[in-house]
Order: structure tokens, then C-alpha cells, then sequence
């Protein structure tokens, strides 16, 4: 997990160097990581925009051709027709096609929904579906009535809300009345559990108990992993609407810090651990060095008569 | 056998549900209801809850169900009631729907029918017409048809499209479009238009329920020495201008009439095309016949001065021929 959070890090550092507008991640690598850890590979994934990349790595994505999507170049997956931070649905993921929120939750629900309508016909299919969204998504009605129809038809799928506490610009006392987002499971008549998104460890538990539950065919759950987005919305934005103060409160929380902390008291050494960022650094830098040479998307991949598929 | 626009409609799910497991129903009250207008009727005495799914009322998640579910190797079927509630579903279909097959370069594809019901009808309830919104989207496939046997035809085409197709009825059809169509017909293939009467001296390109109110202006003309062709667009995309363009060749003055709203309407995005393409073909202006831009109003009386109707084709077809 240790090793994925700083691949998770130096990653979309690096895509943050080289594009201004990419939605940063620092801070939410354990949130990410915890949610999406110890799935198996015929699960479906729905994760966040907010750095989908590791998730889709911990599922045999290619690196480059990753860093070919945020490079603009031929080798991506999606040809340049899709936002960057979009997969291969050969991975038994939902892709970013669409830049709005919350209608993916709805399209994850129908991933469950193919599961379950196999089961109702006496097929052997345990796969489950993971999905993850922001704070401010929640809010959306796409929210309200993919969970309810979820929970309706006891579909086979797990609800995490990486509450990072900040939609944008606007805190989450302006969009959220009350403890947070997990209680609103008990309208829908789901479990809801709030837990602390940055400890891998612990939401992992909180996730797998879920995916237990969704496997056993007894539906879906959700779960708010109360994190927090340390840099601004996008790469640039200075976030000069929340106090110092608070940032640097949630800064004494960084993930990669805690993790290191409790690996060093589990025995792992500095050195051992400073091996392993070396090691991701090392791999971002060189995918970036490698893919800087390959051409630009362009005529080939415009795709003027490849709209319909036939 | 003959069978009604609604029930080729509702025979030809029937059909594909029997020989394909994946084609399942998303919907309200589509169950033991039988379906709004009975357009799902007698598909939960054969197929149960677990293929006729009786959803909440949530546009969303149930055409994003579809798409999900789709992309996950079903083909469903999803029902919004009312051509009204489309826009409740505008994201799913615009953003999610249209996009992915192009934007995953072809790694997937979203082989979903979003059927539903427009248009003025026997019971006058949700009348608003949008077809118009959904050409302008590259990646769907939207077909309106007027006739009980394409209908039929068009819907079996369209389970089996890997492409998401929006399939609106008209509700004038439902109960009133009655022909002969065989059991087991077979799929149409989208994208092309019919001449559904010949004629020499002027082409009436007409959509669902213009279709029948067009037939029957040509009927009356033809008293007059007026000859008149009608083509059944059929599709609103892909649009077959081929057969549009042909039709004008031999009889160069074009009349095009829909129920919608004029400005905007898919008359609009035809005319500029044979502007663009066969303006030559033509000896007058064309002539476009749609609703005023109001919304549609809902006393009868007022609701019948809204309607385009008979008279109005005929008003446009004598214009086109005397100019």
C-alpha cells in the first residue's frame, strides 16, 4: 500500500508539472488507495477524477501509455479523445468521458445492476463494483438516485465519498448540514460509515467488510473517508480562500508521513522506505523521458467516421 | 397479422427478449400496469420482474443504469415515460451515452435503447416534442417512426445496435397507425427514409405523426392535378438525404413539415442541407412547416390552433407549386 501511495504521489506531481489545470492529490493518496486496495481484477471500478491513475495501475494499466493521455500523445488509450485522467474499460473500469459529477455513480450502479441481473438468473458471478466520488458530488441528484435504486434492487456495489471537505472553493459546512455524508445511508436503508480516510489501513477494513457484503449478494453500502485535498482544486489554484491554519493542521496529517511513521515503528527502516519513493519517482521520471519522444496525437486519431461503433 | 404501432412496438421487444437473454426492461409502471398507454403490454406476464424492471422514478439512474449495464454486456431497453422526462436524463444521454464510444477510442460501446413518447395524443398529457435536441449529438442514433411495421421493424434494429439509440414514439400512432405486420419481422436498418406515396410535382418530407396528416393533403391535392411525393424521415440520425435529394430531382419544390417547434427543428437541419447539397434541384423556396414557439398550450381549442395539421401542408404545397 506504502508503495502504491507514493507511486500515487509522484505521478500526479508530475502530471500537475506539466499540465496547470490537473485536480491535484496530495493528501488523498490513502483515501484512494484504502478504497480501491485488494479488489480483485474482474471487479469493476468507478474511481474518482480525483486521481484515478494508481487505481487503474493497481489493475495492470500501463504507466505509459497513461502519461502518453496527459502528454497528448499517440500511445494513449484514449487516442487524446477523452479527459486524461480517463482508463481502459478493458480493466473492468468506467471511463471519464463525461466532465460533469455524479453521473458516473449512476453508470457504476448499471455495472452492478449487469452483476446482479446474472445472479437473479442463477449465474455464478461474485464480482462487486467499487465507486468513488467527491463531497461535493454527493450533493448531486445523480447521488440520491443511483443509491436508492442500489439499494431498491440490493445491487452488488460500495459507495465512497472521498470527502476531501472542499468542493472547489467552497467548504463543506456550505453544502453539508449535520456530521457528513455517511449518514445519509440510513435514508436509503443502506449502512453508512464514516471512518478515517487517512488510514489506508482502516478504511480498508471499513471496504473489504463492504465488499464482503456486496459479494454476498446482501447490497450496497456507503462509506465517507473524511480526508483532505492539501493542494488547491486544480494545480495553479493557490487556494487562497481557506485559512493557513487549517492547511497546515491537515498538513501534520499527511498520509505518506503517517504511513512512514508506522512502518518505522513496525520495523521498516528509513532507508528501506526512502528506497521505495526513489524506486516511484524514478519509474514517473523515466515513463515521462520515454513518452516525450513518442509524436502528438493527430489526423489518424481525430476519428472523424469512428463516432458509431459498428 | 394486424397490429397497431404500439403493439409491432411491444411485439418486436417481445421478439428480441425471447431470443436474446440480455435484452432486458427498464421503466415506470411497465409491469402488471402493462405500461403507460399499454405500450409494455403483456411483456411482465412473459418475462417477470427480472426482465421487465419496475424502477423509482429516477430518469437518471435508470438511463445511467442502461449504460452501465450496457457497457457490462446486457442490452437494456430503457423506458422514460414521457418524452417531457428525457431532459431529467439529458446528461446521462448527451455526456455519458454519446461520448464513450469515441472517447475510448472503440474499447467500448453502449448498445442501449432509450425508448419514449411524444407528441400530442389521444389523452393530450405530455405533449412537448424534443427529437430535435438529440441529432445534434454525434453518437446517438435516434429514430422516430410513423408506421406500424417500420416501427416494429426499426425497434428489432435497434435492441441490436451497438450504438445508443433513442427511439421516440409518436402518441397519435399509438392506437390509430394499424397495418399488416408479420410475426417475427425483421430489423430495418437505421439511418434511411421511405417514400411512402410517389408523386411528380412536389416532396412533402415529413416525421411521425406529419407523416399521416401529409398523406392525406396529397390525398386531397391530387384532385387538384397536384402529384404529390411523401417521404417518411423515419431516422433523425443517421438522416438518409439521399433519398430526400432523389425525390427532389424529379420533383424540385420541397415542403417539410413536423410536429415540433419550427425554429430549431429537425426541418431546419434538412432544409439547410438540401440548401447546401441540391439547391440547384430546386424551383422555389422551401417551405417549412412546425409549431409556433410557444409552449403547447393545453385547452383543446387552443391546442388545435397550435397543431400543424392537413391544412397546412396543403397551404404550403400550394405556395411552393404557385411560386
Amino acid at each position: 500500500m506504502y508503495r502504491w501511495m507514493s507511486l500515487a504521489r509522484a505521478l500526479e506531481r508530475a502530471c500537475a508539472e506539466v499540465n496547470p489545470r490537473w485536480f491535484p492529490i496530495e493528501g488523498e493518496e490513502a483515501a484512494i488507495v484504502g478504497t480501491f486496495y485488494g479488489l480483485r481484477p474482474d471487479d469493476v471500478i468507478a474511481p474518482h477524477y480525483r486521481g484515478p491513475f494508481v487505481t487503474y495501475l493497481m489493475r495492470g494499466v500501463e504507466l505509459d501509455r497513461l502519461v502518453g493521455q496527459v502528454l497528448g500523445k499517440v500511445n494513449g488509450y484514449t487516442r487524446g479523445r477523452a479527459v486524461a485522467f480517463s482508463g481502459p474499460v478493458r480493466f473492468n473500469l468506467i471511463p471519464w468521458v463525461a466532465a460533469d459529477l455524479g453521473t458516473s455513480l449512476s453508470v457504476a450502479t448499471g455495472a452492478a445492476l449487469s452483476i446482479a441481473y446474472r445472479r437473479e438468473a442463477g449465474q455464478v458471478d461474485d464480482r462487486i463494483v467499487v465507486v468513488s466520488f467527491g463531497d461535493g458530488t454527493a450533493n448531486r441528484g445523480d447521488f440520491h438516485e443511483a443509491l436508492n435504486l442500489a439499494s431498491v434492487w440490493k445491487l452488488p456495489i460500495v459507495y465512497v465519498c472521498q470527502n476531501n471537505q472542499w468542493a472547489i472553493s467552497q467548504p463543506l459546512s456550505s453544502y453539508v448540514v449535520g456530521p457528513g455524508i455517511a449518514e445519509r445511508a440510513a435514508g436509503y436503508g443502506i449502512p453508512g460509515v464514516r471512518t478515517d480516510g487517512n488510514d489506508p489501513l482502516a478504511l480498508n477494513d471499513v471496504v473489504q467488510a463492504a465488499v464482503t457484503r456486496a459479494r454476498a449478494g446482501e447490497g450496497p453500502s456507503l462509506i465517507e473517508a473524511r480526508t483532505y485535498r492539501l493542494a488547491g482544486h486544480w494545480a495553479e489554484d493557490v487556494a487562497s480562500y481557506r485559512s493557513a491554519d487549517e492547511v497546515a493542521s491537515w498538513q501534520r496529517r499527511d498520509p505518506l508521513e503517517l504511513a512512514r511513521r508506522r512502518l518505522v515503528d513496525a520495523g521498516h527502516s528509513d532507508i528501506e522506505l526512502n528506497e521505495i519513493e526513489r524506486e516511484t519517482e524514478a519509474e514517473v521520471s523515466v515513463a515521462f523521458q520515454r513518452v516525450r519522444e513518442l509524436p502528438d496525437v493527430g489526423d489518424s486519431e481525430l476519428g472523424l467516421d469512428e463516432v458509431y461503433a459498428l | 397479422m394486424r397490429r397497431t404501432y404500439i403493439e409491432a412496438i411491444v411485439a418486436a421487444i417481445a421478439a428480441e427478449m425471447r431470443h436474446d437473454d440480455r435484452v432486458f426492461m427498464i421503466g415506470q409502471d411497465i409491469g402488471r400496469f402493462g405500461g403507460p398507454m399499454s405500450g409494455s403490454k403483456g411483456l411482465f406476464e412473459e418475462f417477470g420482474p427480472r426482465r421487465i424492471r419496475e424502477a423509482p422514478i429516477s430518469e437518471s439512474a435508470m438511463v445511467g443504469g442502461a449504460i452501465g449495464a450496457a457497457l457490462y454486456g446486457q442490452r437494456p431497453v430503457v423506458e422514460i415515460s414521457f418524452g417531457e422526462f428525457l431532459p431529467l436524463a439529458m446528461s446521462q444521454i448527451v455526456l455519458q451515452a454519446a461520448n464513450i464510444h469515441y472517447m475510448t477510442a472503440g474499447d467500448a460501446s453502449v448498445p442501449v435503447v432509450i425508448r419514449s413518447r411524444l407528441g400530442d395524443g389521444p389523452y393530450r398529457g405530455h405533449p412537448q416534442s424534443y427529437e430535435a435536441w438529440f441529432p445534434h449529438v454525434p453518437g446517438l442514433k435516434v429514430v422516430m417512426p410513423a408506421m406500424a411495421r417500420d416501427a416494429g421493424r426499426l425497434m428489432r434494429a435497434a435492441i441490436r445496435d451497438p450504438n445508443p439509440v433513442l427511439f421516440l414514439e409518436n402518441m397519435q400512432c399509438y392506437h390509430a397507425v394499424r397495418e399488416e405486420v408479420p410475426d417475427d419481422d425483421d430489423p430495418l436498418p437505421i439511418g434511411t427514409a421511405r417514400v411512402v406515396r410517389e408523386g411528380r410535382s412536389v416532396t412533402v418530407v415529413a416525421t411521425g405523426w406529419l407523416v399521416h396528416r401529409s398523406l392525406a393533403a396529397a390525398e386531397r391535392v391530387a384532385s387538384d392535378g397536384i402529384s404529390v411525393e411523401v417521404i417518411d424521415v423515419r431516422c433523425l440520425a443517421p438522416l438518409d438525404l439521399e433519398t430526400i435529394v432523389h425525390s427532389l430531382r424529379k420533383t424540385s419544390h420541397l415542403v417539410v413539415a413536423h410536429e415540433a417547434w419550427k425554429v430549431g427543428g429537425i426541418g431546419a437541419e434538412i432544409s439547410a442541407q438540401i440548401a447546401e447539397t441540391a439547391l440547384d434541384a430546386l424551383d422555389a423556396p422551401i417551405a417549412r412547416i412546425g409549431a409556433p414557439s410557444i409552449p403547447v398550450p393545453s385547452a383543446r381549442s387552443l391546442r388545435e390552433r397550435y397543431l400543424p395539421n392537413e391544412a397546412d401542408v396543403i397551404a404550403a404545397i400550394h405556395k411552393v407549386i404557385a411560386y
